[in-house]
């Protein structure tokens, strides 16, 4: 029987998963709208993104649109191709399951 | 493996799928600027019949694109971008700047003619309505770049009255009547959530 693969711990949590999933259709997107989307707190979505950011599986810009500041996030390479690898690890797993 | 685990794994497959459609029926709301575009032709060819022809189309156009500059970057910034959003945005200012470069050109050296002229403009507005139509699955927005391409071959058989008024029916229909159509399908769009083809911009 074929080892089945472990889940990635980064992306695992409900809310970064929720945002990775999110940041995948769009090229970037405001720190409000993710809120907007995922419904989370700002403290709790600030944290999951630092987490995301920290992992390199997000890339943030700051900058100001007519005088107020945003927070953009942008999937990074790595961040797609963790997410592409975790669905795959989701799907092996799911597979295992149905077999067993 | 349990039935809990199992279910977890697919609560998550399921979250993914949720998410990556929330991501992609994000709206972005356009249909003004078919109708504002279409005000300032019939500004500009009003003040060019009636006052000064060599300034009016120049003017009025670089007022539009202007106000569509600014209108657009305060809706933009509530809106996520999309690869599909920046292939919309493409096709139109591309078009604006090919057919401003050309019919200043021609003004300029005194080769404009006004069947021709109706012809292009016709024909690229409808070229510029198709591919977006295609892009985003929008059988009304083709419907549009029908009326133009039709609308580019009257100009060519046509005399002076009858190319004028094919022109004016043209804007009429594809820019104010499509506008308003596409403002109150993007409004219902907003309120309901949801997203159905072609109305949901990128």
């Amino acid at each position: 029987m074929p080892e089945l693969p472990e889940l990635n711990p980064v992306i695992h949590g409900k809310l970064r998963l929720a945002l990775l999933s999110l940041l995948s259709g769009v090229e970037v997107a405001e720190f409000t709208w993710l809120r907007a989307k995922t419904g989370s707190t700002d403290g709790n979505l600030g944290a999951q993104l630092l987490k995301l950011e920290e992992a390199g599986y997000v890339a943030v810009e700051k900058r100001f649109v007519q005088r107020k500041p945003q927070t953009l996030y942008r999937m990074t390479d790595a961040g797609r191709q963790a997410l592409t690898e975790y669905v795959q690890a989701l799907k092996q797993l799911l597979g295992a399951a149905i077999e067993a | 493996m349990g039935n809990m685990e199992e279910q977890e794994l697919k609560d998550r497959l399921s979250l993914i799928e949720n998410m990556i459609a929330e991501g992609r029926r994000t709206t972005e709301s356009w249909g003004w600027t078919f109708v504002l575009w279409g005000v300032a032709y019939y500004v500009a060819i009003a003040w060019a019949y009636w006052g000064q022809p060599a300034i009016a189309w120049p003017v009025t156009m670089i007022a539009a694109s202007v106000l569509t500059g600014v209108l657009a970057s305060r809706s933009a910034s509530k809106s996520p971008e999309t690869t599909i959003g920046r292939a919309m945005m493409a096709i139109w200012v591309a078009m604006g700047i090919s057919l401003f470069a050309l019919m200043v050109a021609l003004g300029v050296s005194g080769r404009l003619e006004s069947h021709v002229s109706v012809a292009v403009v016709c024909t690229m507005l409808g070229t510029a309505n198709a591919t977006s139509s295609i892009i985003l699955k929008w059988k009304m927005q083709f419907g549009c770049a029908v009326v133009w391409w039709a609308s580019a071959v009257a100009a060519c058989f046509t005399s002076d009255g009858v190319t004028s008024i094919v022109f004016l029916t043209a804007i009429f229909i594809c820019q104010i009547v499509f506008g308003i159509y596409g403002m109150v399908a993007e409004s219902r769009e907003h309120k309901t959530g949801g997203a159905r083809q072609g109305e949901s911009h990128a």
